[in-house]
């Protein structure tokens, strides 16, 4: 394997004139303090949030350029006292929205204001448990009761749903329970998974919260269960459930010497760049909201499209996909490397100072050097007492 | 009784055209979330469809702008717009309006 050149890539990259989806971290306040919560304790940002108008004329900016969908997340963005009025300026603009909260804040006024713009796809709550006792470990007292409240508020006001279940040593043994609840008792059509990773303030709680490779190996087999319990209603992008099926993969062509697979063998792991951008609470334009510290201009003072365009670190991350594995040590000598992504830049920063360097937590082979198995074969849940092999 | 001016296609200005590889573009209905990928002629089309232009003259402009433009463009142009129109992407002017 070998780095492509310059002029190959530049004729292989297919960027959008503008980016489709932009992730906007309207605040960098937060009712809650989450022990492993990705956007706090970020040393390399201190934290302003942007008056409304700001906001507002950026706004005009992305719906001027086609920006189809804005994601409006934080902090929490539920304590924007101008929530209102920054929901109006992303519909004036002929834009959708995403949220993303902890549900907190979520009453019928404000959801009853959301649901009636029309164009909302969906508000992203986390809910990490079945139960108070497991939720509130890492997210604080009475917050499953209140992030409860506000997803039964969204049912009710038909606005859609999606919880996000973030895995750590505190809830890893309540994986089917709160499958259960959500699927069952809230009756949410599915739900996502993914695990505590090893940014911002779980940095600080690394050896509290993120799962150790037993428990990691626990969650990935329960998970794949689950799964097929619930006809596939459980997802990941990332994560136990992501890992496990990406590495049984993995596992498999190794086994039967098949050939790298496309986009397999370089550092291909994050497509983000190219469709989605992002901006920070205090209006500075960045790859990614877990790339905070590649500034790629600032709101209203740079134009979107010129960012979007031509900047040259988004160009190198776009570029980064070109990287052969090969070019590592740390991949050297892996039998998985012409099957491997890299996985997430964002991770990889902030585990070796490197963005262009393949992420050491998502690395099957160390997994399997830590004492970690590839789930091969899983049971469905005790209730059934049948044993399903996994075909490989 | 309502009567529009069917060869007068107005598009809907609700609806962004996206233009984004290769002068392909996305149209997308941000009430409805639908959206819909077109060519450079659809785009060319999207951009005539102002009220002013009927569909006679809609087909001249394209066959000005485009080379090698077949003749059953018309019949072409029309679906299209007509694919449109059941979408919601475009609309008429009243032309009247009987009691």
């Amino acid at each position: 394997m070998k780095a492509r050149n310059r002029s190959e890539q530049e004729e292989r990259i297919r960027v959008m004139r503008t980016p489709r989806k932009i992730d906007i971290d309207l605040t960098a306040r937060c009712n809650l303090r989450c022990t492993y919560c990705y956007f706090f304790d970020n040393p390399e940002v201190e934290y302003q949030d942007l008056p409304t108008d700001d906001w507002l004329r950026f706004f005009g900016e992305c719906g001027r350029l086609g920006v189809m969908e804005l994601t409006l997340a934080g902090g929490e963005p539920f304590m924007r006292k101008d929530l209102r009025a920054l929901i109006e300026g992303v519909v004036a603009n002929r834009m959708r929205f995403s949220m993303l909260s902890n549900g907190a804040l979520i009453n019928e006024d404000n959801a009853g204001f959301i649901a009636g713009t029309g164009r909302c796809n969906s508000i992203q709550i986390s809910i990490d448990g079945s139960c108070p006792e497991v939720h509130d470990t890492c997210r604080g007292k009475g917050s499953f009761e209140s992030a409860v409240r506000g997803i039964q508020t969204l049912q009710r006001l038909s606005i859609p749903v999606a919880v996000r279940m973030t895995i750590h040593q505190h809830n890893v043994n309540d994986l089917a329970n709160t499958a259960r609840f959500l699927l069952e008792d809230l009756g949410l059509p599915s739900f996502s998974t993914n695990s505590a990773g090893y940014l911002g303030t779980c940095r600080v709680n690394a050896q509290d919260v993120m799962l150790t490779v037993e428990e990691r190996q626990f969650a990935m087999e329960e998970l794949l269960s689950l799964s097929e319990k619930f006809n596939g209603r459980i997802s990941a992008s990332a994560g136990p459930l992501a890992e496990a099926r990406a590495w049984r993969d993995m596992e498999k062509a190794r086994n039967e010497a098949a050939p790298a697979k496309p986009d397999r063998g370089y550092l291909t792991g994050c497509g983000c760049p190219t469709s989605k951008i992002a901006v920070r609470a205090d209006g500075v334009i960045v790859p990614c909201n877990m790339l905070t510290h590649i500034e790629l201009g600032r709101i209203n003072q740079d134009s979107l499209q010129e960012v979007w365009q031509s900047s040259p670190a988004l160009n190198d991350l776009r570029f980064r996909r070109y990287i052969p594995l090969t070019n590592f040590e740390f991949c050297s000598g892996c039998p998985y490397i012409s099957y491997c992504t890299g996985n997430c830049p964002a991770l990889s920063f902030t585990l070796t100072g490197k963005v262009d360097h393949p992420s050491p937590d998502a690395c099957l082979r160390r997994f399997l050097r830590d004492g970690g198995k590839i789930p091969e074969k899983f049971t469905l849940h005790s209730e059934n007492q049948i044993n399903i092999e996994v075909i490989q | 009784m309502i009567e529009l001016n069917k060869n007068r296609p107005i598009a809907n200005p609700i609806a962004v055209l996206r233009e984004e590889f290769d002068e392909w573009g996305v149209l997308f209905n941000p009430d409805t979330a639908d959206a819909v990928g077109i060519n450079p002629v659809g785009i060319a089309i999207w951009k005539l469809m102002d009220g002013e232009h009927d569909l006679e003259q809609i087909q001249a402009e394209i066959q000005d702008q485009f080379a090698e433009v077949p003749e059953a463009a018309g019949e072409e142009i029309s679906a299209f717009i007509n694919d449109l129109d059941e979408r919601g992407f475009i609309g008429y002017e009243v032309e009247s309006m009987d009691q």
